[in-house]
């Protein structure tokens, strides 16, 4: 009983490490630009599907290289899908455009997936052993997920603190019109931003695709529970998210060990509707000053 | 400098001889839309094609269901992904009543409605703490996670085999060939547009559209944001709970597969496409973004998805008003009336107000005090310990630095923030823990320091959010005035005002209110010195000639010792000095702010 307990939390937070790596990722754009890209789920699935197609059961050294290869050409699409994201927010009045562009950018790649790759599961062979805790066979895959989320942690933590261009995006998301009166590039900034979130959902993607379904329709799941991973940890607090994330990961665990597998995701509703009714600004997040 | 006494009168409507354009096409677009929908509902019907009619019926439900989206989208600003979940919970509520425990269709069908009402609340509960994207996030997850407890609970839902039903006495033909059944989906979404259309026109609409604008404008003119955010969703469920219900005898079969969130995003891309707002949108939406892949291109079902997602990010792109929105633009632009030094002059509305009435004195009742009143943002001191009695009729002027606090103490006042020790009273009735919608409806206006103008709304409509505020029933000086404006103002556009305009638009509005006393945030900024001439005569007006109670946040100087009765001084938070202008002008402690004034 206590193992079972302890492997539940083990692969809670093995699956809640990559919300909270999603979760990182929303927080960076979301810095930058104020948008919540809604498609970030899929734009993961395709990491997903990019692993099964580019490095099923292939050697770790093309299995690195095509990971490399994965990250940059997802960064490159989501950048893109930034810039058609951001373009009619030069001009219009009308500020939520981006919450139709992202959410329809979402529905297109899942079409796209379902048309070229039917409506099926894909299962991805694990480059990296499984490996035995507390008596129990664990993927490796895992040990990745958690891996990858610290190391996008502490990276984006350097990147944010120490490179120029770190700092110019922290300066946006500090005070945007400042950033912008001090001459920074800002649409670059925004464009550059978009394409890193890319950069670490198309890695973490490509790195659990053996955990995962790699399907067209499994994108939503993992944009829903990265937005909750967020929430709980308090959206824009990459610190939030190592924990948000995992404690995501564990109730959907404890879910499909008590109740069912179906009702993984209505547990996530669950929480992400209590902790906006009950502590909107996340366990970590602090309340913005109301400008009136 | 001229006295309230002798405001000058001047042009109150615009020379023009021609009749005014409409400021929108709302009804002519209704009309259209009934008829577009008779076509749909009726048409197949004649064409004798059962093909046509059932696939039709079908539209028009959805046509519907768009309608009410596109309200409470954009009427009520409440960006919801999941109605098609309630559309199913209320179909798969009656489904089983009906079809599974023999209730009777009537019955069955109010069980569905109170089913995507309770449904709905569960949408507006997370949407009183927050908005935006958050509330897009949980709609679009309670739009996931519908279809998936359909087939868990298949106990009670029969789970993935769904639920059959026949409804004979619905659908078998009595006029004309056509059943009740068919008859009801025809005649329903042209109910659905005209009650959209009604409500945008009343009161409740107005309020709602505010409230989700400018939440505290919302609050500062006796709104509860979070009771219209409610209406809206209970409305909006009622509506797509009814077209559930439709859709239960029509497809005669319910399942899991039925109501996933592909049906969510169909009313939610067809309002984006149409054109978010407008009458007509959702049913050139529907048709556009539903009858063109299902129908025209029915051979390519599998490409339905990324149809409905191409049209909608090329929308987006392209049409950021969507289709109607765009016609609609280029229609307005032409008749777009309201510009000019002479949209929006009052001088000529005050005349008649004043005609006949003395001159009042401010009195020595106390319209509002303050009591050792301190407000804290963090360790920020905002307002320290002040101590503030606004006599009843007065011009009180507030000055002081930038980050003195006066926008804080103002804020206070009007309820949006609360003391953190201390009390205020407002014609002696404590009101230190009132709500702000509460405060307001004692009869207290305010105008803020950004002008709160609604660009969609007519400029008669935005003057007539001030009336719809009021809390008793007008004086017959108040319904004149209101008579004249929406004479002059009603087919206006408010997009041209000049910010001098908009700032008396907003004046206006608590004119219209009767709030006996007003707050002015920073009024004369941006305002040119003739503007500032005239405002300062306008404040003098309110205080003499209709008795109001003024407190005046600004910044310039000679403004307020022109007009104020009493000033007051907060330096960070506190005030240094209180007093009539000349005593107040010779206080030592204030000596420093008239460095360049003529007061030095």
């Amino acid at each position: 009983m206590l193992s079972e307990i302890l492997i539940i939390v083990i692969r809670g937070i093995a699956i809640g490490s990559i919300f909270a790596t999603i979760a990182m990722s929303f927080n960076i754009v979301h810095g930058a630009t104020n948008i919540f890209n809604f498609a970030q789920g899929n734009m993961f699935i395709l990491g997903g599907f990019a692993a099964y197609f580019l490095a099923n059961q292939v050697g770790l050294g093309q299995w690195s290289l095509m990971l490399l290869l994965t990250g940059l050409g997802i960064a490159a699409v989501v950048a893109f899908q930034g810039y058609i994201t951001l373009l009619p927010l030069r001009s219009s009045v009308e500020q939520d455009s981006w919450l139709i562009s992202t959410v329809s950018v979402s529905v297109i790649v899942a079409a796209l997936l379902m048309i070229t790759q039917g409506p099926f599961a894909y299962s991805v062979q694990s480059v990296v052993p499984s490996f035995r805790i507390l008596g129990t066979r664990t993927p490796g895959a895992y040990a990745l997920a958690i891996a990858a989320m610290i190391f996008w942690f502490f990276a984006l933590r350097f990147f944010l603190r120490k490179t120029f261009i770190g700092l110019a995006i922290s300066a946006l998301s500090q005070d945007f019109d400042a950033a912008r009166a001090a001459g920074l590039p800002v649409r670059r900034l925004q464009l550059i931003s978009f394409a890193i979130s890319g950069l670490m959902v198309g890695t973490v993607g490509f790195l659990v695709a053996p955990v995962i379904s790699v399907s067209p329709d499994a994108g939503l799941k993992y944009v829903l529970n990265g937005f909750v991973a967020a929430v709980v940890g308090g959206i824009g607090s990459n610190a939030g998210t190592l924990i948000g994330g995992p404690l995501v990961g564990v109730v959907a665990m404890l879910t499909a060990y008590k109740v069912g597998g179906a009702y993984q995701d209505l547990a996530s509703l669950l929480v992400l509707v209590l902790i906006l009714m009950f502590r909107p600004q996340g366990l970590f997040g602090r309340v913005g000053a109301r400008r009136v | 400098m001229q006295t309230a006494t002798s405001i000058q009168t001047g042009p109150v409507s615009m020379a023009e001889t021609k009749p005014k354009g409409r400021f929108n096409s709302d009804l002519t677009q209704v009309w259209i839309g009934v008829a577009l929908i008779a076509i749909t509902g009726f048409g197949p019907v004649i064409a004798g094609n059962s093909y046509w009619i059932h696939t039709f019926q079908l539209v028009n439900i959805y046509i519907a269901a768009a309608i009410f989206q596109n309200m409470l989208f954009v009427d009520a600003g409440q960006k919801s992904f999941g109605q098609g979940a309630i559309l199913g919970l209320a179909a798969y509520v009656a489904a089983i009543l009906y079809g599974l425990h023999g209730w009777s269709f009537g019955g069955a069908s109010m069980g569905g409605i109170v089913a995507a009402i309770l449904g709905g609340l569960l949408f507006a509960l997370p949407a009183l703490r927050v908005q935006g994207f958050h509330l897009g996030f949980v709609t679009m997850s309670a739009a996931i996670v519908f279809p998936q407890l359909l087939v868990t609970l298949d106990k009670w839902t029969n789970g993935i085999n769904g639920i059959s039903v026949t409804v004979p006495a619905l659908t078998n033909p009595v006029v004309f060939g056509m059943s009740p059944l068919a008859i009801a989906v025809a005649v329903f979404p042209m109910i659905a547009l005209a009650s959209h259309y009604l409500i945008r026109r009343s009161k409740l609409g107005r309020s709602m559209f505010v409230a989700a604008l400018s939440p505290e404008a919302a609050r500062s003119l006796g709104i509860k944001p979070g009771v219209m955010r409610f209406t809206a969703f209970v409305i909006a469920s009622i509506g797509t709970g009814i077209c559930g219900i439709l859709y239960l005898p029509t497809v005669a079969f319910v399942s899991p597969q039925g109501f996933n969130i592909e049906l969510s995003f169909v009313f939610f891309f067809a309002v984006v496409v149409g054109g978010r707002g407008q009458m007509l949108g959702p049913i050139i939406g529907i048709w556009i973004v539903y009858i063109l892949p299902n129908i025209l291109l029915a051979g390519f079902v599998e490409y339905r998805l990324l149809m409905y997602g191409c049209l909608t990010l090329l929308a987006v792109m392209a049409f950021p008003d969507g289709i109607v929105g765009s016609v609609e633009r280029l229609r307005a632009k032409r008749k777009q009336t309201g510009g000019g030094e002479q949209a929006f002059r009052i001088d000529g509305f005050l005349a008649d107000l004043q005609a006949g009435k003395t001159v009042r004195e401010p009195s020595e009742e106390i319209a509002v005090e303050v009591r050792n009143g301190t407000k804290k943002f963090g360790e920020v001191v905002a307002v320290s310990a002040v101590d503030l009695k606004v006599r009843k009729g007065e011009v009180h002027g507030l000055i002081g630095a930038n980050g003195s606090g006066k926008t804080s103490l103002l804020n206070v006042l009007s309820g949006l923030s609360r003391l953190n020790t201390g009390s205020f009273m407002i014609n002696g009735v404590d009101a230190t823990n009132m709500a702000a919608d509460r405060i307001a409806n004692m009869s207290l206006g305010r105008t803020f320091q950004a002008p709160r103008i609604f660009s969609q709304l007519s400029l008669w409509d935005n003057l007539k959010i001030g009336m719809d505020a009021r809390v008793g029933p007008a004086s017959a000086d108040v319904t004149a005035l209101a008579k004249a404006m929406e004479e002059s103002f009603g087919q206006d556009s408010a997009n041209l005002l000049s910010h001098g305009q908009r700032r008396l638009v907003e004046v206006m509005r608590t004119v219209l209110k009767e709030a006996t006393i007003v707050l002015f945030d920073e009024p004369a900024a941006g305002l040119s010195q003739s503007e500032r001439t005239n405002f300062a005569n306008l404040v003098k007006f309110l205080s003499r000639q209709m008795g109001k109670t003024v407190i005046l946040v600004e910044h310039d100087l000679d403004l307020v010792w022109g007009i104020a009765d009493t000033i007051t001084v907060l330096e960070q938070g506190r005030v240094v000095s209180s007093g009539k202008p000349d005593v107040v002008a010779k206080d030592p402690a204030v000596q420093h702010m008239f460095v360049g004034s003529r007061h030095a």
